[in-house]
């Protein structure tokens, strides 16, 4: 059962398609990888989730909601990181999960274990605008985790981490389905990324959906197309290499 | 979405003490004028209230005010400095909402402020004008309940009148913020505001009901019936700016 849906979703800016006719398939209760290089659109596709964009055609339905009917009930459901950590810099970081514990009515209890998850109970009490970067990066995923949703959309969440901060992270990000039985949506352009978190992929270049499924039918579509197949890495960027001469010529 | 977050937004911006400060400032027009000259308000036979305000008003009302544009702006900038605001509309809670209760808050804070002045203005009145011969007993004492009640009635009139002129100018200031991320360009329109409601002349009511030329009204020969007109004016811009803002929203995000 997809717990997300896309029916031809399309973004266009001022003449530039950012995202073009996708389709996407998320399955619930699994991790589903977001892969695409920079200006791929696929933050523009977790924006329209969050109804942060309009979509100027196609919709999309997240567990059983529909965009923009169901907008509210959708974001009850939606726990996310979008881009940067997004955060009040004159409150602690206890002070800005506090905040967002209110609005989602969540008991006190919510805000410490989020700390804890990300670890960053040590640092609760420091003001957010005080945090490195990795810091804040944790707290940005802290807010998204409050209240255990059912559905998270993280988009480069291990962004400024240091190599032990991202293994932590993608360590709890793997975890996520079984511990807390939700669905994640994680966007990256780091391939190694994917490949450790995700149960199903999505390659997304230039606006388009260019594969989706397991990382098995992955490699079985590589080896098909005559692409190279033991990496990830090699298969992405032989992918999104024809891709761009087929539509184009840009490298 | 609770009502106390919006106050727990403001921690640490100096909002709070600025508020206190900027209210006791301008308490301190008043106090300051009287001390200094208060010979030549000694002989005036009208309403001590209606003398202090008549010699005052004007400038305790421009520096009330610079202060709630002010707080207006940092309560928005809040939400802009570091995304915040991103998060937050992520949530399951309408911008709209984020807006009304920003409104709620500034105006508890206009009404603090507010008051700091109404007491100033009590002690003024007993300081200066109530003597034995002073126009606080020529005007209070002859009257059938104790002279303080009238004097307190007076006072309550008065002020709620400036609460009530204060709130559009408010509003406005708020709606500037959340459509600014850079606090300085509607700081900067709302100074500019300020400024062009000083011209403007109080005798046209169609120019007089400016929402920054507002605040600067006292009520007319003391009677808040006479200013009935520019009480509904003031309810007729707040819920414009309301409606304002739901459509500035709507309109901002069907074009993000």
């Amino acid at each position: 059962m997809n717990i997300i849906e896309t029916h031809n979703l399309t973004k266009t800016y001022a003449g530039f398609t950012a995202v073009s006719d996708l389709n996407l398939h998320i399955p619930k209760g699994t991790v589903y990888g977001f892969l695409g290089p920079n200006g791929a659109g696929k933050s523009t596709t977790m924006k329209m989730f969050l109804g942060l964009t309009k979509p100027t055609a196609g919709d999309f339905v997240i567990d059983g909601k529909r965009y923009p009917k169901d907008r509210i009930q959708i974001l009850t459901e939606v726990g996310s990181f979008i881009e940067t950590p997004a955060f009040y810099g004159n409150l602690t970081g206890e002070e800005n999960l506090d905040i967002v514990r209110r609005i989602l009515c969540l008991p006190k209890s919510a805000v410490d274990d989020a700390l804890k998850l990300v670890g960053l109970t040590q640092w609760k009490k420091r003001l957010a605008g005080k945090y490195s970067l990795g810091m804040k990066q944790r707290l940005g995923l802290a807010s998204a985790l409050i209240g255990r949703p059912p559905i998270l959309i993280l988009d480069e969440p291990t962004n400024g981490l240091d190599p032990v901060g991202i293994h932590e992270i993608r360590t709890l990000i793997r975890s996520l389905p079984d511990r807390f039985d939700c669905t994640v949506l994680v966007s990256s352009h780091l391939l190694t990324e994917i490949e450790l978190t995700a149960d199903n992929v999505g390659i997304l270049n230039r606006g388009r959906l260019l594969f989706e499924g397991t990382l098995e039918e992955l490699k079985q579509r590589a080896e098909e197309n005559g692409y190279p197949a033991d990496k990830l890495e090699d298969t992405f960027l032989t992918m999104i290499e024809e891709d761009n001469m087929q539509r184009g010529g840009v490298q | 979405m609770n009502n106390i977050s919006e106050y727990k937004k403001i921690r640490r911006t100096g909002i709070l003490p600025g508020c206190l400060a900027g209210g006791i400032l301008a308490a301190l027009v008043p106090v300051l004028e009287l001390a200094v000259r208060w010979e030549r308000y000694a002989d005036i036979s009208r309403p001590p209230l209606q003398i202090i305000l008549e010699a005052d008003w004007q400038m305790m009302a421009m520096l009330n005010m610079l202060l709630v544009t002010t707080i207006a702006c940092m309560m928005y900038h809040t939400e802009y400095a570091d995304n915040a605001i991103r998060r937050i509309i992520t949530l399951p809670v309408r911008e709209e909402e984020v807006f009304f209760k920003k409104t709620l808050l500034l105006s508890v804070m206009c009404m603090s402020v507010l008051i700091i002045e109404a007491l100033s203005l009590t002690f003024c009145t007993l300081r200066w004008f109530g003597g034995e011969n002073g126009a606080y007993v020529k005007f209070y004492a002859d009257s059938f309940k104790a002279p303080y009640m009238e004097f307190v009635k007076d006072l309550f009139q008065n002020f709620g009148y400036f609460f009530c002129m204060l709130l559009p100018a408010a509003a406005v200031s708020l709606l500037f913020a959340s459509a600014c991320r850079n606090m300085w360009i509607c700081l900067g329109i709302d100074v500019v505001c300020i400024f062009m409601a000083t011209m403007i002349p109080m005798k046209n009511f169609v120019l007089s009901i400016f929402p920054f030329a507002l605040p600067f009204r006292i009520l007319e020969g003391g009677k808040a019936v006479a200013s009935l007109s520019s009480l509904a004016a003031a309810a007729v811009e707040i819920l414009l700016v309301f409606a304002a803002e739901i459509i500035f929203l709507k309109v901002r995000r069907s074009l993000a």
